[in-house]
């Protein structure tokens, strides 16, 4: 018997519309909840998620199903950001000066996490998490929401093991004091 | 308690956190924070910030999901649309080509002062004969264009 990643790649090779939808049943919030910690912003995510899926589409062979589906997913949808930046002459990934920072400096408008906020200390983290440069945001996000390994983060953002731990650390110590001596 | 050995202390929490941590610092880092007040406020306010990314919830458009399907359907089989037109007019071609020369042979070749197998032979050659090559050609086009994409994405 095939497995469920054995599944998704036969269905993937094949252009399955079928085994497509049902990924994008499944994974959908998820990949807008990275992509709005990796941009810091809500504008113009949708999109990057349909070209996702697009790209999902065209290049589904290169996914063997030999190890999980969502690094490989997640890998993507980064490349297709990436990608997007050169374009446009947007920001790095890897810049202080990138643009959801600037625009959390100036803007009154509140930010996708503190709108997203459900809990008291969301609330307390979201202005640091606006502030945070995005590679810091994109390894927590993909470590404590995801739940994925260092090693498929590491396969995700290609960087060492060693560089995705420590930005670990330091997105933990960033938004650390925001709840330090409050009780719980 | 220096404050160097407290700090490697702290990392090993971040270690830990992270799931970087090796078993054996794993089991130090336990004793360490069964006597040490401040490390156990360290762990805690970790643990806490990681349960508060716990704490958003984003709102998806509710039309995306429709909106990916539909651009998904429509490009997952452009090609497949495209050479069944291409085949039904060729065959359209074949059959309109062979129906001028039963219906108006006849009447070309008076026209023209030819014979009217002169007639057939130049519907059979510039017509008839080209739109069967097209007919019998296109099906295995589509098989040739994805022979021709897994050879570009074995490239990339």
């Amino acid at each position: 018997m095939e497995s469920d990643t054995q599944q998704i790649a036969l269905g993937l090779r094949q252009g399955d519309v079928v085994v497509l939808e049902a990924l994008v049943e499944q994974y959908q919030y998820r990949l807008v909840r990275y992509l709005i910690y990796l941009l810091g912003r809500r504008e113009g995510v949708d999109d990057l998620v349909q070209e996702t899926w697009l790209r999902v589409l065209k290049r589904g062979s290169s996914y063997d199903g030999q190890s999980r589906f969502e690094p490989w997913l997640f890998r993507v949808a980064r490349n297709i950001v990436v990608d997007a930046m050169r374009k446009r002459r947007m920001f790095s990934l890897d810049s202080n000066d990138d643009y959801g920072v600037r625009r959390a400096l100036t803007s009154d408008e509140p930010s996708p996490f503190t709108l997203a906020a459900r809990t008291e200390d969301a609330d307390r983290l979201a202005r640091s998490l606006q502030t945070l440069e995005p590679v810091y945001r994109e390894v927590l996000v993909l470590r404590f929401q995801e739940d994925f390994s260092l090693q498929e983060i590491s396969a995700i953002v290609g960087a060492p093991v060693s560089t995705v731990a420590s930005r670990i650390y330091r997105g933990l110590a960033t938004l650390r004091p925001q709840l330090e001596g409050e009780t719980a | 308690m220096n404050i160097d050995h407290h700090e490697s202390f702290e990392r090993m929490i971040d270690e830990s956190l992270a799931g970087a941590i090796s078993a054996e610092r794993e089991q130090s880092l336990r004793e360490h924070l069964d006597t040490c007040p401040p490390c156990q406020e360290y762990l805690s306010a970790g643990n806490r910030v990681i349960a508060g990314l716990g704490g958003f919830s984003f709102e998806v458009d509710p039309t995306l999901n429709a909106r990916v399907l539909a651009s998904l359907r429509r490009r997952a089989h452009p090609d497949r649309r495209r050479w069944t037109l291409v085949s039904v007019a060729a065959v359209v071609l074949t059959i309109g080509g062979s129906f001028v020369d039963l219906q108006f042979g006849d009447l070309i070749a008076s026209a023209f002062d030819i014979q009217h197998m002169q007639v057939r032979q130049g519907l059979l050659t510039f017509w008839i004969v080209p739109s069967l090559c097209g007919l019998l050609l296109f099906p295995l086009l589509p098989w040739l264009s994805k022979a021709g994409t897994r050879r570009e994405e074995r490239t990339l």
